[in-house]
């Protein structure tokens, strides 16, 4: 048991520090990784009414302040359930982002990681 | 059965969890390891509140465990399993993170510090990584005291990890999360408090120590009088964490230890024999008549009222203390017994309290002392015990003392056709 637990210790701290030092040395990683898919030279827009074209889990676009995300891949990694998540597909969802059902607004890390999934902005005005 | 209710509860969480996270079907290797890595927080976590839960150390709650040192055992093994998949957790969120690229993945790791949830989770496991430690022997074999003095460190890392969990849980469905948290919070608060508010106040009763016996140059007993007005209520063979308050002592006053009563439950003072096996029970040996000390207890459930009447003791060493007591009381009040005692030791020089025992086997029918000399006879063995206890499967078994002797006579007693549940163990070493 305690070598068990002394090796996984030890463990840790070999694949963290793996993971800086690797993500220290080099440093393209850091600058490209986060975009994945090549974002337009032109942010597009959007209007309510085809954002609503994406109202399914497969295919779930959200407008959140006034930005259209297209979140269809993130929907099987987010930590509650898709039922929750399906409501807000295709519409304005920027209750359910500062909200979650509970009052309680989402950690700055899950509002970073939306930033992923930002495709254009929201045309004002229909 | 309470440790089989303890497992079964952390399997239900593991595959209640396993379940809906599966059930929000997966994508990719990332989306396993992302489910994973959540798993074994949430099931890492359990673990950890159910062991705060079991540190309470109520007297009489150990029984339902078969003693304290089961409680202990099962206590250091959820802790174990609990920094096991804590350490897991971070390390595979964080690949889950990495088809994003190795940015996101160390992010993920190391956010800005805005994140508090994300540092609340680190201060945690950081402050785990300290106070058990010691706990499993991370750097040498553990000073007593530094080590009880870091296991507090638990109570800031349990609430840290839930301000982390708290802010993240959204895995089970509805609040299941929630009201797991708030149930075994509310079980690990109420152990703690027990343990540092009101044992202390209306656990632990007041002696005096009336006469320090030399039994040899390296262990006495300790004979206590009650100085307050409650008295322990105990059974023979059954053992108590004592504090001892002399400010003379070289080293532990005031640090209680686990000590067993050496003494008959009839006798009117207790006794409690202690070997020199570190500095605390080194600076023991030389408490001064008149000193206070501190019980708390009685613990262990060594000795049950089911017991058959044919039984074998086998004792090590200072081992020989529950049976002392049992055999005093047996011999105090007469009770009709068929027992074999089989007391190992190194030589003669070493057989404490031999004299004592046999004097007692003159004088109650059934009773007998088979000593066992390793100088002369090498290991305690099947044939050793065969020539002594002819009818050894008939009987049911104790055995108490070092580690060694313990795993020795437990497999001498299988292969003698003694059923596993009829053999009960009482172990010294707590750690």
């Amino acid at each position: 048991m305690k070598k068990l637990v002394y090796t996984v210790f030890v463990a840790f701290w070999a694949a963290v520090g793996t993971l800086v030092l690797v993500n220290a040395l080099v440093p393209d990683a850091a600058e490209h990784a986060p975009q994945q898919t090549p974002e337009p030279t032109q942010p597009a827009g959007y209007s309510l009414s085809e954002v609503a074209k994406h109202a399914t889990l497969g295919d779930c676009w959200m407008v959140i302040e006034g930005t259209v995300y297209d979140v269809s891949d993130y929907v099987p990694r987010h930590p509650a359930p898709p039922h929750v998540l399906e409501p807000w597909c295709g519409r304005e969802a920027t209750e359910g982002m500062r909200t979650k059902g509970d009052d309680s607004d989402h950690s700055p890390r899950a509002w970073r990681l939306l930033e992923r999934y930002r495709i254009g902005f929201l045309l004002e005005g229909e | 059965m309470a440790i089989f209710s303890i497992w079964s509860l952390v399997f239900v969480v593991s595959v209640s969890t396993l379940v809906s996270i599966v059930s929000s079907h997966l994508e990719g290797l990332a989306g396993v390891l992302d489910a994973l890595g959540r798993a074994a927080g949430i099931v890492g976590l359990t673990m950890l509140l159910l062991a705060a839960a079991l540190s309470a150390r109520v007297p009489g709650f150990d029984r339902w465990f078969g003693g304290l040192t089961r409680l202990w055992k099962t206590h250091h093994r959820l802790g174990a399993g609990s920094l096991i998949l804590l350490l897991l957790h971070p390390v595979l969120l964080s690949l889950a993170q990495a088809d994003s690229g190795l940015h996101a993945a160390v992010q993920l790791l190391f956010p800005p510090l805005s994140d508090w949830p994300i540092w609340a989770g680190w201060a945690s496991l950081l402050l785990m990584m300290v106070f058990l430690a010691p706990s499993f022997s991370f750097f040498g074999h553990p000073d007593y005291r530094r080590w009880k003095l870091l296991h507090r460190l638990a109570g800031p890392a349990v609430i840290l990890a839930l301000a982390h969990a708290w802010q993240y849980g959204r895995t089970l469905p509805a609040d299941a999360d929630k009201w797991l948290w708030l149930v075994l919070a509310a079980l690990a608060v109420g152990a703690v408090t027990w343990r540092f508010v009101f044992s202390r106040r209306i656990g632990r009763l007041r002696y005096r120590v009336a006469r320090v016996i030399a039994v040899a140059n390296n262990l006495v007993e300790l004979v206590l009088e009650p100085a307050g007005r409650r008295r322990l209520n105990y059974a023979a063979g059954q053992f108590v964490y004592m504090a001892p308050f002399d400010r003379q002592l070289s080293a532990g006053h005031g640090e209680e230890h686990p000590y067993t009563l050496s003494s008959s439950p009839e006798e009117d003072v207790l006794r409690i024999a202690i070997k020199d096996l570190g500095d605390a029970s080194r600076a023991i040996q030389t408490i001064r008549p008149g000193s206070r000390v501190t019980i708390e207890g009685p613990y262990g459930g060594f000795f049950t009222d089911r017991e058959a009447a044919k039984q074998v003791w086998i004792a090590g060493g200072i081992g020989i203390t529950p049976f002392l007591g049992r055999a005093r009381w047996l011999h105090g009040t007469q009770r009709r017994c068929d027992i074999r005692l089989v007391y190992c030791v190194q030589d003669e020089a070493r057989a404490r309290f031999l004299g004592e025992l046999q004097a007692i086997a003159e004088a109650l029918d059934g009773f007998e002392v088979i000593p066992h000399f390793f100088y002369r006879q090498g290991p305690l063995d099947s044939g050793f015990l065969a020539a002594h206890v002819p009818d050894l499967a008939e009987r049911e078994a104790f055995v108490c003392g070092p580690p060694g002797l313990n795993t020795l006579a437990r497999r001498l007693l299988t292969s003698a056709d003694v059923a596993r549940k009829r053999i009960h163990t009482e172990e010294f070493e707590l750690l």
